[in-house]
């Protein structure tokens, strides 16, 4: 789907999610409750961000007892600006297309007037 | 943990083998998280993600779609060579090559990650690979069509002694083990020659792969034109009556002596016209790269289209009637001709025993011509290497790594 942001829409809100609040780690589960993402598409998309810099990854320092150590994201500065203007440009695409949906209609009734 | 859990884990531990150390943390990622995961199908739809992840990364690596594009030639090519009795000497020891054979392939490849580091980045690297594979894999069927025909005596009559004929014209005192072991070692050499130049290490730049890829085909080109297709001077002397010296048959000798020099000589041009020669010994390396692969890949091209056609006319009367068109008697071979008596299935037989001889000269091609290749530009290389490098060079294929580990906090 088309966005507006170079982005797909699913990466889009993963970039959401982690810039709720760019400054907390977030794990994975956590993002994908979020998201409604499944862990095979929420990973490939973290993976593709940290490979471009966006996220920043690491393991947690102290395990809770019985589990073993969560591996946490949140967004570099670089990410918080991209994914900044990535949000604002589809917003304002998404903007765009609810203004242009009634105008087309609008417009086919007009044609359609002999 | 259950007995289950702990068979799921150690299975996705041994899994993890198979995906790039840099993307092990995202796999280990995914199960850290299944606690969280309410128990039943949401967990474990959490951890196929995890499954998929581990597929994905590995066939991101190419290394699984790699190995079973050659397991499946490979048995492909073991299985169109297998067929024939066991019982025969021979048989046995074909099959002992073709097993042999794959072997060294298979093996190959993973000696020169550790002595020659990865496949260099470039598509043409990568090409040049698989084409020397197919090539080879290509060669295994042909060839054995070609010994079992060769190896077969015929019970008696006219064919018998057509067949004493040829092979005491070429004096074929052969062992089979001994031509086994040559075609391996022949083979392999040509191989690692390949796997070498489109290493990382070698620092040949995609480009001079290129054009020693070109020149090679062309070298190869016109070497197969000249035999076993049929263009050879006893099929060319009816077009141009009166020439002593075939025209093809020249020019397919001057590609095999000039064209290394020639691509070794444009390849060096086009490296440093690019700005990226900053020592002798790239420019020596661009020269070796460009000039051992023109003969290399002209012979393997040649060897494999030459066997190949020459395995065809054994087991296709239309192509031998094709190829040999309106050659009724037989002139390479003395004392054939009176045998034959204009006996037409005795001529086709002798045409197949002959070119089923010859089809060995391939593989002394595949040996012989980067030999020459390599003698012909020995001193420009010898002198680049023989300078000292002043600056590290550019590797050609410098690309940023595609995986960034995650970052781990100690």
């Amino acid at each position: 789907m088309a966005t507006g942001s170079g982005f797909s829409a699913q990466t889009l809100s993963v970039l959401a999610a982690l810039s709720d609040q760019p400054s907390e780690w977030r794990h994975g589960y956590a993002l994908a409750k979020h998201t409604g993402l499944k862990s095979g598409t929420l990973y490939p998309i973290l993976i593709r961000l940290a490979d471009r810099g966006l996220v920043e990854a690491c393991w947690q320092d102290e395990p809770q007892p019985g589990r073993p150590r969560r591996h946490l994201y949140r967004l570099t500065a670089d990410g918080i600006a991209v994914a900044g203007a990535a949000l604002a440009a589809a917003a304002e695409s998404q903007a765009r297309q609810r203004a242009r949906a009634p105008l087309t209609k609008r417009g086919a009734t007009a044609r359609a007037v002999p | 943990m259950s007995e289950f859990g702990r068979a799921g884990d150690a299975m996705r531990r041994a899994a993890l083998q198979i995906v790039p150390a840099a993307r092990r943390d995202w796999v280990d990622a995914v199960w850290a998280e299944s606690p969280d995961v309410p128990p039943g199908w949401r967990r474990l739809a959490w951890r196929a993600g995890g499954v998929q992840l581990i597929v994905r990364e590995a066939l991101m690596q190419r290394r699984i779609g790699t190995a079973l594009l050659f397991a499946v030639a490979a048995g492909a090519a073991a299985w169109a060579a297998w067929p024939g009795p066991p019982s025969y000497l021979a048989i046995s020891n074909h099959r002992a090559l073709v097993v042999a054979v794959i072997v060294v392939l298979a093996g190959l490849p993973l000696l020169a990650r550790r002595l020659f580091g990865p496949v260099s980045r470039s598509r043409t690297a990568r090409a040049l690979r698989v084409c020397t594979y197919a090539a080879v894999l290509a060669l295994i069927p042909a060839r054995n069509v070609i010994e079992g025909f060769r190896d077969v005596p015929p019970r008696g009559g006219l064919d018998l002694r057509v067949y004493a004929v040829v092979n005491t014209e070429h004096r074929v005192a052969r062992t089979e083990s001994f031509d086994g072991f040559m075609f391996l070692v022949i083979i392999a050499l040509c191989v690692s020659a390949v796997l070498w130049l489109t290493s990382q290490r070698s620092r040949v730049a995609p480009g001079t792969l290129g054009i020693g890829a070109i020149g090679g085909i062309t070298v190869g080109a016109a070497v197969y034109a000249v035999a076993p297709l049929g263009l050879s001077k006893a099929a060319t002397n009816p077009w141009l009556p009166g020439s002593d010296v075939d025209p093809l048959v020249s020019l397919a000798w001057l590609l095999v002596i000039f064209a290394p020099p020639a691509a070794a000589f444009v390849a060096h041009r086009r490296y440093t016209a690019a700005g990226t020669a900053t020592a002798p010994a790239a420019g020596a390396r661009q020269i070796l790269g460009a000039g051992l692969l023109t003969n290399l890949v002209g012979a393997l091209l040649v060897s494999a289209l030459g066997t190949g056609t020459t395995a065809l006319t054994l087991k296709e009367a239309w192509l031998r009637d094709w190829l040999y068109h309106g050659q009724r008697q037989f002139f390479g071979i003395a004392g054939l001709r009176s045998l034959l008596h204009g006996d037409l299935a005795a001529i086709a037989y002798s045409h197949e025993l002959t070119a089923a001889v010859d089809g060995s000269i391939f593989l002394v091609m595949c040996a012989v011509f980067p030999l020459i290749g390599l003698a012909l530009i020995a001193l420009p290389v010898l002198d680049g290497l023989g300078s000292p490098e002043r600056e590290p060079e550019r590797s050609p294929e410098k690309e940023p790594e595609r995986g960034r580990a995650a970052t781990v906090r100690p």
